[in-house]
């Protein structure tokens, strides 16, 4: 049998990584990996190869004898006509493609929960609740205290968000209502295990109340087509909601002391 | 080992939900679950007593489902006839395209599901009382799509009138359209049949079969009845055929009278089935007129099928952008055939429900658009289907008050440069302006710059120039043409160059709908860019890079040789 030559298995190496970025892990995460990435990843496999291979000086003639040999050699004549015209070929393809390619605009590099200030004050329309690390959802401690009150609480919520919210974060809190899929950026998944229990409820407090006008910049307020809810709901029912949110979805908000 | 099982479990898994769809299903006894999770995840639009008069449902159209009645729209069973379990199952399970109910398979169990299912049908009688299962339509001699069978829909669409409420090319903008109320008195607009994606009982050509057979209980289209019954196909035509001719021949008059007497035998015998008392010869007679009108059927459900794309368009967003095409000479007009060249960009559009007062239940799906541009000037084509033509603001007694229909295309005044600049509020501006276009159904000729910086604080700009448009309401379709210089003088105007990424957005009103004001359909930012002349790089440098690379291969071989000797 004859034996494989070195150079053939890092060819065969360098395929295989490519292959593998290309197409396995992009089906597996299910978003396909960036170009700009893969080229990179690329780069380290071929200086990997590279390093491997000139270790040794025997190692480093074995490696390039086939590539010798189709340059030069009698025997290898119609390999080297082969890659005269293929290399060529492909390469004239490859630039057209790139040049020939038509632009598309950007993405906006959103930040979909952009942290608010720290010594931020949570006001509702221009009364001061306290600051972002204080507030705590007044109904909150019902949950103990009184159940059947808080369960109130949660209805009140409830009501409040089908009568307002739905259109756009869906009946099952999923930011697939039926007006979703005209609105860019999309509307929050409350379903998301990395929403609710992120962030407080002070946040939620201010994302409600404020809606996307209140956004920093980071946050490209000009986009959103979250209202300002302070100007429709009372404050009261904002906490409700807050609670039904969390209450519909399981996930619970996170407070300050626990894993900072 | 364990690959082997998991094989097994998909193949048991696919087998499972073959008899699933196979062997329709029937509901749980009621209990205390099903009544939960429809308190839980229900009741807030169809109310806690069925009656779909949840909190929410004020704001919806169309409506949440009265379950008192016993009325389903979609079912797949005969006219007349309640739904099965299974119909109720699917809805729930799928929800309903272009209404606000959703499909619960991700959110409730099946098991849930089919509580659910038991407890709403406590809500009518008519479940408990009616002994025998509901008839199901049979899907029996389905006649298969093609081309044929589409231009015989499309005759049969005129002969059943079906123009009067889905208009002349089916974009639900028939004369009578703006009248339609279901059942509970609500405006009920026919489909637009062009736009499938938004059919509630989905747009398969079974689903649409379905919907003709059984009627849409509750609504305007209760049932479909067939004009010519008793006809077949071709004597249907012949009729019609007749029925237009001005002046007669006796021989055709007289095929005419037995056409129609044909069918006043048809109609006769359908009465007596109704009343059971038809003989054998009747009954046969009866079977034979069905088939012909369930032939019909599927015909017309193929030719509806034909009107619309299968789902909804992709916006324009990503590689779909609107691409303003160059070309050299001028600039097409409204109606000029090298529109027909270009592929459409797509912005759907929803209620504005950010300021008062909203508009919770849109009539305009989507504004379609294409442009050209020449070194000079830009032209867009833009089109959105809405159902009725309203020039002024009306007061009518069936129609109640209605306004004028319009659109205004957004641009910020000043690009913004690079992704992460600010640009002006998507609804109107605000901390910084956005320059309009605003055209009105009343002076199809005419369109008005405005500067916003808000949406209750546009005005006029005083500058008015360097545009023109035309616009146009034909079938149920709006058509505006817009041309502008790509520079103007105004300070206050967008200017445009090649190459560079416009944000882009729209506001559109339906006057039938009670949009005026705020009150409207709007879309977020997308963008357009005047698609730059494909450079002529392109044929010089691939070839370039080619020879180079032989080059270096040539030259490589030889400085191997020369140092090998």
């Amino acid at each position: 049998m004859k034996r494989v030559s070195l150079f053939t298995i890092c060819f065969a190496i360098f395929i295989a990584c490519w292959v593998f970025l290309r197409f396995v892990i992009g089906s597996v995460i299910s978003v396909p990996i960036p170009s700009s990435v893969i080229s990179m990843y690329m780069g380290l496999v071929l200086i990997a190869i590279l390093v491997h291979v000139s270790v040794e000086d025997s190692r480093f003639r074995e490696f390039i004898r086939p590539i010798h040999e189709t340059l030069v050699d009698e025997n290898r004549k119609n390999r080297r006509i082969i890659l005269a015209v293929l290399i060529p070929l492909l390469l004239l393809g490859y630039t057209y493609t790139n040049i020939a390619q038509k632009a598309n605009p950007a993405g906006d590099p959103r930040v979909a929960h952009p942290v608010p200030p720290s010594e931020f004050k949570l006001t509702y329309k221009d009364k001061v609740i306290g600051t972002m690390q204080e507030v705590e959802n007044p109904h909150r401690h019902l949950e103990k205290d009184k159940p059947e009150e808080f369960k109130s609480h949660v209805e009140n919520g409830r009501r409040v968000y089908y009568d307002n919210c739905f259109y756009c974060h869906g009946d099952h809190l999923d930011g697939q209502g039926h007006f979703a899929h005209g609105l860019i950026p999309l509307p929050a998944n409350f379903q998301d295990p990395g929403i609710i229990p992120n962030f407080q409820e002070a946040f939620f407090f201010w994302r409600i109340s404020k809606g996307g006008p209140g956004l920093p910049p980071a946050g490209t307020p000009w986009n959103s087509a979250m209202p300002v809810w302070e100007e429709v709901l009372t404050e009261d029912e904002i906490w409700d909601v807050i609670l039904f949110l969390s209450q519909y979805t399981g996930h619970s908000y996170r407070t300050f002391g626990e894993g900072h | 080992m364990r690959s082997k099982n998991v094989v097994y479990l998909i193949l048991i898994l696919g087998l499972l939900s073959v008899l699933n769809l196979t062997y329709a299903q029937d509901a749980p006894e009621v209990s205390e679950k099903g009544k939960e999770v429809y308190e839980e995840s229900c009741a807030h639009c169809h109310g806690t007593e069925g009656r779909g008069d949840g909190s929410a449902a004020e704001n919806l159209l169309p409506k949440p489902r009265d379950f008192t009645r016993g009325l389903y729209k979609i079912r797949s069973t005969e006219s007349g006839q309640l739904p099965t379990d299974q119909d109720l199952f699917d809805i729930i399970t799928e929800g309903m395209p272009g209404s606000s109910m959703p499909g619960w398979e991700t959110s409730l169990s099946a098991n849930d599901r089919w509580e659910v299912v038991a407890y709403i049908k406590t809500f009518y009688d008519g479940f408990k009382e009616s002994e025998t299962p509901p008839r199901q339509i049979s899907l029996e001699g389905k006649i298969p799509y093609s081309e044929e069978s589409v231009e015989i829909g499309k005759g049969l669409y005129t002969q059943f009138a079906c123009f009067e409420c889905h208009g002349q090319v089916g974009r639900g903008d028939g004369t009578s359209a703006p009248t339609l109320q279901d059942e509970w008195g609500f405006q009920s607009w026919p489909a637009n049949l062009a736009q499938g994606w938004n059919f509630r009982g989905g747009n398969d050509i079974d689903d649409i079969y379905k919907r003709f057979i059984g009627g849409i209980a509750g609504s305007a289209m209760p049932m479909f009845e067939d004009p010519a019954f008793g006809l077949t196909i071709e004597q249907s035509i012949r009729y019609n055929e007749l029925d237009n001719k001005v002046e007669m021949t006796e021989a055709e008059e007289e095929e005419y009278n037995q056409l129609d007497e044909k069918m006043g035998n048809a109609f006769e015998i359908l009465d007596l089935m109704a009343e059971g008392s038809a003989n054998e010869e009747q009954k046969q007679s009866y079977a034979t007129a069905m088939k012909a009108f369930y032939e019909k059927s599927w015909h017309l459900a193929n030719y509806v099928k034909s009107l619309s794309s299968e789902k909804r368009p992709e916006p324009a967003i990503g590689k779909n952008v609107l691409r303003s095409q160059y070309t050299e000479s001028d600039l097409p007009q409204m109606m000029d055939a090298a529109w027909n060249t270009l592929d459409s960009s797509y912005f759907p559009l929803v209620g504005q429900i950010i300021i008062e007062p909203r508009q919770f239940n849109p009539t305009i799906d989507s504004v379609n658009a294409k442009s050209f541009y020449n070194d000079t000037e830009v032209a867009f084509l833009f089109t959105w289907d809405d159902r009725t033509n309203n020039t002024e603001v009306e007061e009518n007694e069936d129609t109640g008050k209605t306004f004028e229909d319009a659109i205004a295309i957004q641009f910020p005044v000043k690009i913004p440069k690079g992704p992460t600049a600010e640009k002006p509020y998507f609804l109107w501006g605000g901390r910084k302006a956005v320059y309009l276009w605003q055209w009105k159904a009343s002076a199809v000729d005419k369109i008005t710059e405005l500067t916003a910086k808000g949406i209750n604080n546009a005005e006029e700009q005083e500058v008015q120039g360097n545009i023109e448009a035309k616009g146009e309401y034909t079938d149920g379709q709006y058509r505006l043409w817009v041309k502008r210089t790509l520079k103007t003088d105004d300070k206050k105007d967008l200017q445009l160059e090649p190459g560079v990424f416009v944000p882009i957005a729209f506001s559109a009103w339906d006057g039938a709908n009670g949009d005026v004001g705020t009150k409207r359909v709007i879309s977020s930012w997308y963008s357009f860019v005047l698609e730059p002349v494909p450079s002529s790089r392109r044929f010089i440098y691939p070839p370039l890079v080619a020879l180079l690379s032989f080059g270096l291969l040539v030259g490589l071989r030889e400085f191997v040789r020369q140092r090998n000797t």
